[in-house]
């Protein structure tokens, strides 16, 4: 019997190809826009996630004021801003590290390595060039052993050069194709700050590519000595940690929280975050902005559910007098309930797919001209058409009992 | 279902005191009166009478579409009275064959799936279906129209596929409502010659007309005036 009854209602929607199309529209754009704002969503988490953990699981970072590991991110979703690495020019205020917690940290068991790092805001110049896309960073050699940069050309500076405060800079791959284009930038010099700097070296384009458009790789490394002497300032924005062991990374997280505390005389104005942390603040962000965005797009499959009624409960009138036949032949109520159940739900489903077609492409188009590549679970889909299977069982059942309803008599005399 | 065996044996129809009012804003009407009527297996039965004279509330009656307000219906012996929308329903998909005026098979359908419906409802297997689809289909002169669309069709031709719908779960009674109203007096009379044939096979009918000339084919006549079986003629 219900197989019956789809073979009439794709015969029914097939008999009016255009209305048909029309009726699944709503459900069409509706699970369209709920899936390509998921898979967009999902995808950009990934891309992230996958540059936060490529940073390595053994890593800490110490950053200034508090941040609750992903529980308190409405109110500190400022400073999280930006996905590549880590953005900290979005960091406000000053900060309350200093090089004294530098000091205590490296002397923490299971630390092998610290690097303290600090933001000049500065134009970077070559001869005519000036710009303010690069972010000028100052740290430490431990830096790039921490981060695991590759060189592409020249070298990393040396601790020698950062304890003479030397005017050398490291550029990253972005920073030197926009400055240098295609010649070799390695013993030229570029101005910070008004100052000379000699370039010695280059680091390679990184492989996790570029996260919302800021470039981790539009970048120059200074000696964070130079940078402080520059500033006039000895504050330090974050502490990179490397611990020996991804095993010891929460007791090492904990034991320089409690030292740290000491220092900062029992305040805890400070966070000691490991990449799960930064991740999940990420991901709380994203999904409240994913969220949001999904629950406008759902209404459009109201909107679509509301079209199905509307048309099924005119099929409904216009049928009559079909439905007057067939209970004269023997169907009962119930059999013509599920005929017009059915064919709202086929409308629906039908619609849902269609919508899940267009997801897949806009998918490709994005992934072609947006650089971001969505991710389409298998959660995504079997939301989408559950959701259209529900939608048009609910917005079909009215029209289905109307139609059940009617009396065979005054039924076959409808025109 | 319950079984009550009426005064006589092979009874289709067995109508006893049967009335029916229609009571509404527009007043109270007494379409049917006392009516008693019975219908034996193998009878081809006419009911006549001009229009408002309660012929078509007698038909929707023993079409199990209506009810009536009083009296007795027995169909196959069995009492309707207490019987559920439902159970009315299947009695009608397995009891009655239908065939109207204005021929009513589905437009979107071909003949074959038209044929096919009434004996989708009584879910009979899809082999049954088939067999029984070829055989009326045949019986009606049509065996080679099953692919065909209803509208591209002549009258004649739709009224035997609506002949054959009637038949596909072996009813008890085919009840034609003036089956031959919209055709020619030439089909109209090839469609009256078909019924009389299967009358002939052993089914049983019950026409409905206003036409006397389609009256004839009936072995028995009953006319309807005022509500009120009138008169009942056996035909030589």
């Amino acid at each position: 019997m219900i197989l019956q009854n789809i073979k009439m209602a794709l015969i029914s929607i097939k008999s009016a190809k255009m209305r048909s199309f029309l009726t699944m529209l709503g459900i069409i754009i509706g699970v369209f826009a709920v899936l390509v704002m998921i898979g967009i969503g999902d995808g950009v988490k990934s891309q992230v996630s996958g540059q936060i953990s490529s940073l390595g699981s053994n890593l800490l970072t110490v950053t200034s004021g508090q941040i609750g590991g992903g529980s308190s991110t409405a109110k500190n979703g400022q400073q999280q801003k930006g996905g590549g690495g880590f953005n900290f020019a979005g960091t406000v205020g000053t900060s309350t590290l200093t090089q004294q917690d530098v000091t205590t940290i490296e002397q923490t068991k299971n630390v092998i390595a610290t690097a303290p790092f600090n933001v000049v805001s500065s134009n970077v110049t070559y001869q005519q060039l000036s710009t303010s896309s690069p972010f000028v960073a100052g740290t430490t050699p431990n830096y790039s052993s921490i981060r695991q940069l590759k060189i592409e050309n020249g070298e990393f500076f040396t601790t020698n050069n950062n304890s003479s405060s030397a005017k050398v800079a490291v550029l990253g791959a972005d920073t030197k194709q926009n400055l240098f284009g295609e010649t070799d930038a390695v013993g030229k010099e570029i101005g910070i700050r008004g100052q000379a700097f000699t370039v010695v070296g280059v680091i390679k384009k990184s492989d996790t590519g570029s996260g919302f458009g800021a470039s981790s790789d539009d970048i120059v490394y200074i000696p964070i000595n130079t940078a402080n002497k520059i500033t006039n300032s000895n504050q330090i924005f974050r502490i990179l940690v490397q611990v020996n062991d991804p095993k010891n990374i929460t007791s090492t997280q904990e034991v320089i929280k409690t030292e740290l505390k000491a220092n900062h005389s029992g305040q805890e104005d400070f966070s000691v975050l490991t990449q799960e942390d930064l991740l999940s603040t990420f991901n709380t962000i994203l999904d409240l902005l994913t969220a949001f965005v999904v629950a406008i797009a759902s209404i459009s499959l109201l909107v679509g559910g509301i079209g199905i009624m509307n048309i099924m409960l005119v099929t409904v009138s216009e049928r009559t007098r079909e439905i007057g036949i067939r209970k004269a032949i023997g169907a009962t109520s119930s059999n013509i309930l599920s005929q017009f159940l059915i064919e709202a739900v086929i409308l629906s489903v039908m619609g849902g797919l269609l919508g899940l077609g267009l997801s897949y492409i806009a998918g490709l188009l994005v992934k072609k001209f947006a650089g971001i590549t969505p991710v389409f679970s298998l959660k995504a889909l079997v939301l989408a058409l559950g959701v259209s299977l529900l939608v048009g069982v609910v917005f079909g059942v009215a029209p289905a009992i109307k139609a059940a309803r009617k009396r065979p008599i005054q039924a076959l005399k409808a025109l | 279902m319950k079984k009550i065996n009426s005064s006589q044996p092979n009874n289709v129809i067995y109508m006893k005191s049967l009335g029916k009012r229609y009571d509404d804003e527009a007043g109270v009407l007494d379409a049917l009166k006392n009516v008693n009527l019975e219908v034996k297996e193998g009878d081809f039965i006419a009911i006549m009478g001009p229009s408002g004279s309660g012929k078509s509330t007698l038909m929707n009656i023993i079409g199990l579409l209506d009810r009536p307000t009083t009296g007795v219906f027995l169909l196959d012996d069995v009492d309707i009275a207490t019987l559920s929308e439902k159970k009315l329903a299947q009695l009608r998909r397995d009891k009655i064959g239908f065939v109207f005026q204005s021929f009513n098979l589905l437009p979107r359908l071909n003949v074959a799936q038209n044929v096919e419906l009434p004996m989708v409802y009584a879910k009979k297997s899809k082999a049954e279906r088939k067999q029984k689809i070829e055989e009326v289909l045949a019986k009606v002169g049509l065996a080679d129209k099953a692919r065909n669309r209803s509208n591209r069709m002549s009258g004649g031709q739709v009224q035997r596929v609506a002949i054959a719908r009637a038949l596909t779960n072996n009813p008890s009674l085919i009840l034609a409502d003036e089956p031959t109203g919209n055709l020619d007096t030439k089909t109209g009379d090839e469609i009256m010659n078909l019924l009389k044939d299967l009358n002939r096979q052993g089914v049983t009918i019950v026409l409905v007309t206003h036409n006397p000339e389609v009256g004839k084919y009936a072995n028995k006549v009953v006319w309807v005036k005022d509500g009120l079986l009138t008169h009942k003629k056996v035909s030589v």
